[in-house]
């Protein structure tokens, strides 16, 4: 879901060795390289809009400037962070990685850690999607033809889909952060919708959540706007979408807070009970989204309909792809039907042995 | 200048350069220190990768995504037309219409998935950033009435800060609550990069540490109101301060002064980073005048454009009334670590003017 991009990430990102220990990244390096058995490295890029990756694999969040994280099955990892070398320090508390370089001149640096990397192999580069396209072009022209470099994103990805117990912890928590964050809005809608959200958005924060996102309606749910200027008023109904992140990991969920219901909002939350009664390992997320179907005109913001959610805000999934055990799913289930009003609401499940497992639900 | 005279400029330079349009892009992820041609040109912030179509007529197509965020295009600013998509490039392409001549802007800075669609569809364009952001030098009314909004709304915030930084409380702690302050009184977004420590090397974004006595904060406050950033940078002394960060202090918020009294229009910017280094350098710190320790004296300001540009030796920019940019020579001095000690100014025809209405001194926090 896409909402208004913060121009610094300002939430705890301190790498936490308890709650993310080393050999959980080991495991998942083991298996990238697994995955990919030609690769003789990785070039993996974050910056504080796309990091989902490079977070996975190095715990770094980029609050401020991008980073790169060099990484081989055969030599000790390097990450290069932005902002000079006075930013290093302030780096070091955010990721596993002892190595911390500068990112200046980075095509040059990766192309000396390409050359001394031990043994023979391709490259493979991780969100390089995501990379300023002159230091694209730089550091593909740097890295000459010596060897391969071939988009590895896809693999990660497919990776990342499946969550370990560690990290349905975090995501556990947020969706606990989130479903506080609900009940302060339902208790605060009364105030005013800008008063509302910040109380929401307050109380996750205060729980300890990493960031926390925003959009409202003020017209019924049919669109859905940033924080902009206060707006004092209150409405009813109040359509929110309210994204927490914990530890990394984010929790999403859109709710409808209205002293009374309403067709469009029954049918939702219909579409919503039928989609979950059938999330269990091997359905595909098409299926889950013909589930969600409802009678009514569907929503442009709910397309899709069924995403993964993990470091990623939102995971586009093959609709002829089965789901399997591990992997988060949110629900959403919307409808903008001229004669029958706005909807938007949604649910995140965990894909369990037996079903699923609900990690929040709106009201 | 009004957004429309703005236009209007950029459209004779376009026609100077031999230019029928100038196609610029954006990703939505936004940066203190990445210009944005789309807001630029259109006024609007987006949600997610974007592009704006300026013809030499003044004719402006903005292409947003995610395409259910062209509601909130439209009605921002109705004389534009709104071409919804959930691919820039998809939408840039069904508007491109005709071989004509087409400059480009922002390209370089955009992410590589995106440009290189772009490129595809303007092949041959000329990146012409100069056009659009070297007509945007100076402010035009709507933004210098929101950046002293966004002034007050930071002195606010610093205030605030004074109130609750107190040992035990994380540099986290104290930036999310920072950020949200801010928000309730108005601003969208506030850049707050806040660290300390005895001895700060830079000031860098905050993380886990907890506040001890003896600690200097090291802070810039730096919201946004309607898409204007304005920052104030700031220290503060966790219990009392010794004599040496006073004279300390003392001297570098000095040396603003001489930076802003440099300030003067038809100057070059230059001459502002070279009075504020001069104070410096007076006084045996010259060595810590340059990289590491120092790249620049201030910047502009705007989510929009950061022309003029840093207040940096080699920037040779003419200064002129209605500029809006930061002057803090923000120090590191072996003695006391980094400090921190800057204004946003606007540029009038009798100089610079800071607009905070309470300058930077030391700060205590009693304990």
């Amino acid at each position: 879901m896409r909402t208004m991009h913060p121009t610094l990430l300002v939430g705890p990102a301190d790498w936490d060795r308890s709650r993310m220990p080393l050999e959980e990244f080991q495991a998942r390096l083991d298996a990238l390289w697994r995955a990919d058995t030609w690769a003789g490295g990785a070039i993996v890029y974050g910056d504080a809009a796309e990091h989902a990756a490079l977070a996975y694999l190095t715990h770094f969040t980029p609050k401020l400037e991008p980073a790169i994280a060099l990484l081989s099955p055969k030599s000790d990892a390097k990450l290069l962070v932005g902002g000079g070398i006075n930013m290093i320090p302030a780096a070091k508390p955010l990721t596993w990685i002892g190595d911390l370089l500068p990112l200046r001149s980075a095509a040059k640096a990766v192309a000396e850690w390409s050359a001394n990397l031990p043994g023979g192999g391709s490259l493979m580069l991780i969100s390089g999607d995501a990379m300023p396209y002159a230091m694209h072009n730089e550091i593909v022209a740097a890295l000459g033809l010596e060897r391969a470099v071939k988009d590895g994103t896809p693999i990660l990805r497919a990776q990342m889909r499946r969550k370990s117990p560690r990290e349905l912890a975090a995501i556990r928590q947020a969706s606990s952060m989130l479903g506080e964050a609900v009940a302060e809005l339902r208790q605060s809608k009364d105030r005013g919708v800008t008063a509302a959200v910040l109380a929401a958005e307050r109380v996750a924060w205060r729980r300890g959540a990493q960031d926390v996102r925003s959009l409202f309606s003020l017209d019924g749910g049919r669109t859905l706007l940033p924080f902009d200027v206060p707006i004092g008023a209150a409405v009813d109904p109040l359509q929110i979408y309210l994204a927490v992140r914990y530890s990394g990991y984010w929790a999403e969920g859109f709710a409808m807070l209205s002293a009374q219901s309403h067709a469009a909002l029954i049918a939702a939350k219909a579409g919503l009970q039928a989609a979950l009664a059938q999330v269990a390992p091997g359905v595909s997320a098409g299926a889950l989204s013909a589930a969600l179907a409802t009678p009514f005109s569907p929503h442009p913001i709910t397309n899709p309909k069924v995403i993964g959610i993990g470091l990623a805000l939102q995971q586009d999934l093959p609709a002829d792809e089965p789901v399997g055990v591990g992997e988060v799913l949110s629900l959403r289930a919307g409808i903008s039907d001229p004669q029958q009003g706005s909807a938007l609401v949604s649910t995140m499940v965990a894909v369990t042995e037996t079903g699923r497992d609900i990690l929040w639900s709106g009201p | 200048m009004t957004f429309d005279e703005r236009l209007t400029e950029i459209c004779r330079r376009l026609d100077t350069r031999g230019l029928d349009r100038v196609v610029g892009v954006h990703d939505g992820a936004h940066f203190i220190e990445k210009p944005d041609p789309v807001f630029m040109l259109t006024g609007f912030k987006s949600l997610g990768p974007c592009a704006a179509v300026l013809e030499r007529d003044g004719g402006t197509t903005l292409v947003v995504t995610p395409a259910w965020d062209a509601v909130r295009a439209a009605q921002k600013r109705p004389s534009l037309r709104v071409v919804a998509a959930d691919d820039v490039g998809d939408g840039l392409a069904g508007v491109l219409e005709g071989c004509v001549a087409t400059g480009s802007v922002g390209l370089e800075a955009a992410p590589f998935g995106i440009a290189q669609r772009v490129a595809q569809l303007i092949p041959n364009a000329p990146p012409v950033d100069e056009i659009v952001f070297g007509a945007v030098h100076a402010k035009i009314d709507s933004e210098i009435a929101n950046a002293r909004e966004a002034v007050c709304i930071a002195e606010l915030g610093y205030q605030h800060l004074l109130d609750i930084a107190r040992p035990g409380i994380s540099e986290d702690e104290l930036a999310v609550e920072l950020r949200w302050h801010s928000k309730t009184l108005g601003a969208e977004d506030n850049f707050v990069l806040l660290c300390a420590s005895p001895h700060n090397r830079a000031v860098a974004p905050s993380h886990g540490r907890r506040l001890q006595a003896g600690d200097i904060i090291v802070v810039e406050l730096t919201p946004s109101y309607r898409g204007q950033l304005v920052q104030i940078c700031r220290t503060i002394s966790v219990g009392e301060a010794s004599e040496t960060l006073r004279q300390k202090y003392a001297l570098v918020a000095g040396a603003m002064h001489e930076g802003i009294a440099a300030a003067q229009p038809g100057r070059p910017m230059a001459d502002v980073c070279r009075a504020i280094n001069d104070v410096l350098e007076a006084e045996g710190y010259g060595e810590f005048c340059h990289p590491p320790h120092i790249r620049r004296r201030g910047h502009g300001l705007g989510f929009g454009s950061i022309e003029p540009g840093d207040v940096a030796l080699d920037n040779q920019t003419a200064l002129e009334p209605d500029m809006l940019f930061m002057i803090h020579p923000n120090q590191y001095l072996p003695e006391t670590g980094y400090l921190l000690c800057g204004e946003p100014v606007l540029m009038t025809a009798q100089g610079a003017v800071p607009l905070t209405a309470q300058m930077a001194t030391l700060a205590e926090i009693k304990l």
